[in-house]
């Protein structure tokens, strides 16, 4: 494992816990034994105040690879979302998560968890992933909004 | 496509000719000369020197010409805008090398033009004209000596000479001198430590193979880092990996620069006369310095000709991908009228029943077996109208697969063959050898049979796609006369390919034996040229018709 992606994670932790946005919530998961494993993060994402999203808060795991933040973190709902951008497996189809694309190493944690969550309520429609809620959001837009709602109510924090 | 754009290339293409002037006459004679050893033995092989209406002229060029030419470019927009030669080099990479479009948005709006091709920072509009943010060495130094209050505000903004840096990518801490030797930001003032911006560009050269679109680290920053910049932070082989892909980005951004696609050859083919809208009509077949022929116009590493790009891209296409099988499939088979499975007869009556939905049919009319009533077993409504109609597709299918199976089996043969014969080499040399023992001949009076065995495989690769061509031609006189010529050479061809085999016994057969195949050989090459003079020239004068559009 990378000491620079440890050490830059580790940071990122202490910046998260100094200050963070309202709402979320992320942090390194803990393994049996009670170690962290600092490379690998479960994080909330609370739907935008006022959207068909709000009310829930969506869970995101994110796998660091070692070679960050040179590469990206994989991001994946867990469970998988019904959102037109969030492929079958859950994995999140953001520009700024493709390291082809707009990833840069100085993206932190924060700006992530922010993009994804205004991706939440505005879905990039000229790069779906997932066939279902791509062809509703196109052409049943209330089906859309109930179902959204509905996954909302589901995961909302207990 | 605007014929304006396309003027615009040709002009930007015409200085580079002006550039390289000098050393063109040499190349060319190169290019265009066959060797002439043996010219004084067999005058009617040799071929004509003289370029045809249809031969495009072209120029090998090395990598240093490439970097060279960049240069030259470089230098001028330098010169013209006022700017540092890295930032020339930026904007005219962003503007794809066309350097007038470059200048006009430059003069237009300058701040607007360099902060599109990513040379000053997106945060802070610039209303500088002509000087451009100070280059990355005198920020440094400068930012060194600017007072405390100068840099302050953001985390990435942290001035080098005020308290201690850290690292927003690493997380490493630097204080006092360390800072301005350890870290580094351009004229974006987007600092990070040396170690990340090493380990970023190794990433985008080595990882992603980009070059010419390498940004600042901070997201949302569009700001390019500049070439020196990388040379400076990267090791030796990234920042020459870095340049070559440079190159290669300015040669596939050009219309007139290809590379050799041959492997291990590092050249690159420059020519002017085969832009992309000319090649419904000519054939620009070049000829690399590492000896291999290649086409211009797609980039196919051998000749094609005479056969046009778009209609070997189709034939190649048409002879790898599955649809012969869809057409195999129609051919031979049918497929049920009730529940369209497909369906291969193998044996058996003609009473059949579809094992998927039990549905009973007659194989001969595809009507259904109720209505046949006592008639078992022997169709008699041969004549009715939806029987004829499903016959009716069923051979034409037939048809089509048969004619192409004909082109593509005499074009897979010829290629075949041309294989062969070049192993063929090997066997003529010990025949010469042996004619030279036995005949008392001289070396160079043996030559006939190895520039017979040049003339037989040429003649057979242009056989080969003259198969191609015929594929896609429409059926009308001028193809006749096309499969008319065809026929000629390639009946020459297996008669000089009869006479090489030829064994040999005593010294008067040799005399017979060279003799003839000599005579053959110039035939064949006759006919070849013939063939190839005709089919080249019609394209110019618009005489093929193909059943495809071109």
């Amino acid at each position: 494992m990378s000491n620079l992606a440890q050490a830059r994670l580790h940071e990122e932790r202490k910046q998260w816990r100094k200050d963070h946005p309202f709402g979320f919530f992320a942090k390194p998961v803990k393994a049996a034994d009670g170690t962290l494993n600092i490379m690998l993060w479960e994080v909330g994402i609370p739907g935008k105040q006022g959207t068909i999203w709000d009310g829930g808060v969506y869970k995101v795991m994110m796998t660091f690879p070692d070679e960050f933040p040179t590469k990206p973190p994989k991001c994946k709902f867990d469970p998988p979302l019904f959102h037109p951008n969030v492929y079958p497996s859950g994995t999140i189809c953001l520009s700024i998560l493709d390291e082809e694309k707009n990833w840069k190493p100085s993206i932190t944690i924060k700006q992530i968890v922010l993009g994804v969550q205004d991706l939440l309520d505005n879905p990039n429609i000229g790069d779906p992933a997932q066939i279902d809620a791509y062809q509703m959001y196109k052409n049943d837009k209330h089906g859309y909004e109930r179902k959204v709602k509905q996954q909302a109510v589901e995961r909302r924090p207990k | 496509m605007s014929s304006d754009g396309e003027n615009d290339e040709f002009l930007y293409e015409d200085e580079y000719d002006d550039a390289f002037d000098q050393d063109d006459e040499a190349e060319e004679i190169d290019s265009m000369s066959e060797p002439d050893v043996y010219d004084a033995l067999s005058p009617a092989i040799e071929e004509a020197p003289q370029k045809k209406p249809y031969d495009v002229s072209w120029k090998v060029k090395t990598l240093q010409e490439i970097t060279d030419m960049q240069n030259k470019e470089i230098t001028k927009i330098q010169s013209v805008l006022e700017v540092p030669a890295s930032s020339a080099a930026i904007l005219l990479r962003h503007y794809v090398w066309n350097s007038e479009k470059l200048q006009e948005q430059f003069w237009n709006d300058p701040a607007a033009a360099l902060e599109e091709a990513g040379l000053s920072p997106p945060s802070s509009p610039t209303t500088r004209t002509s000087a451009l943010p100070p280059s990355p060495n005198k920020r440094s130094t400068r930012s060194l000596r600017a007072g405390p209050s100068t840099f302050l505000s953001k985390r990435t903004k942290s001035s080098a000479s005020i308290g201690p840096f850290e690292c927003p990518i690493c997380c490493m801490e630097f204080d006092g001198p360390s800072v301005d030797v350890n870290t580094y930001s351009m004229g974006c003032e987007h600092r990070f430590c040396k170690d990340c911006w090493r380990e970023y560009l190794v990433g985008k050269v080595k990882g992603e193979g980009e070059s010419a679109k390498i940004q600042c680290m901070e997201s949302g920053c569009g700001r390019i880092v500049r070439e020196e910049v990388i040379d400076e932070l990267v090791e030796k082989d990234v920042s020459k990996r870095y340049h070559n892909l440079l190159n290669a980005a300015f040669v596939a951004d050009s219309s007139t620069l290809r590379w050799c696609p041959h492997p291990n050859c590092e050249y690159i083919i420059q020519c002017t006369q085969a832009p992309a809208r000319m090649l419904n009509q000519i054939v620009p077949t070049v000829e690399c310095k590492c000896g291999h022929d290649l086409c211009f116009g797609c980039g196919y590493a051998a000749s094609h000709r005479p056969v046009l790009c778009k209609i070997v891209r189709l034939w190649e296409k048409k002879c790898a991908d599955d649809s012969e099988t869809a057409n195999w499939l129609q051919a031979n088979t049918k497929e049920c009228t009730k529940c369209q499975s497909t369906i291969e007869k193998n044996g058996g009556c003609n009473h059949m029943t579809c094992k998927k939905c039990k549905w009973e049919f007659c194989w001969v009319c595809m009507g259904p077996w109720s209505e046949h009533g006592t008639a078992w077993y022997q169709c008699n409504r041969f004549d009715e109208k939806s029987g004829i109609d499903a016959r009716d597709t069923q051979a034409k299918s037939r048809a089509s697969l048969e004619r192409y199976l004909h082109y593509f089996n005499r074009w897979a043969n010829h290629e075949h063959s041309a294989k062969l014969d070049a192993e063929f080499y090997q066997k003529t040399e010990k025949k010469m050898e042996q004619m030279q023992n036995s005949g008392n001949l001289s070396w160079i009076e043996v030559q006939f049979a190895k520039q017979a065995v040049d003339v037989v495989i040429k003649a057979r690769i242009t056989l080969k796609w003259s198969y191609c061509m015929a594929f896609y031609l429409k059926r009308n006189n001028m193809t006749e006369l096309f499969e008319d010529n065809q026929r000629d050479l390639e009946r020459a061809v297996e008669n000089l390919g009869y006479s090489l085999e030829q064994n040999i016994s005593d010294t008067e057969s040799i005399a017979k034996l060279r003799q003839d195949i000599t005579n053959q050989a110039a035939y064949v090459q006759k006919r070849h040229d013939i063939l190839m003079d005709d089919t080249l020239k019609g394209y110019l004068e618009r005489r093929w018709e193909f059943s495809v559009d071109v």
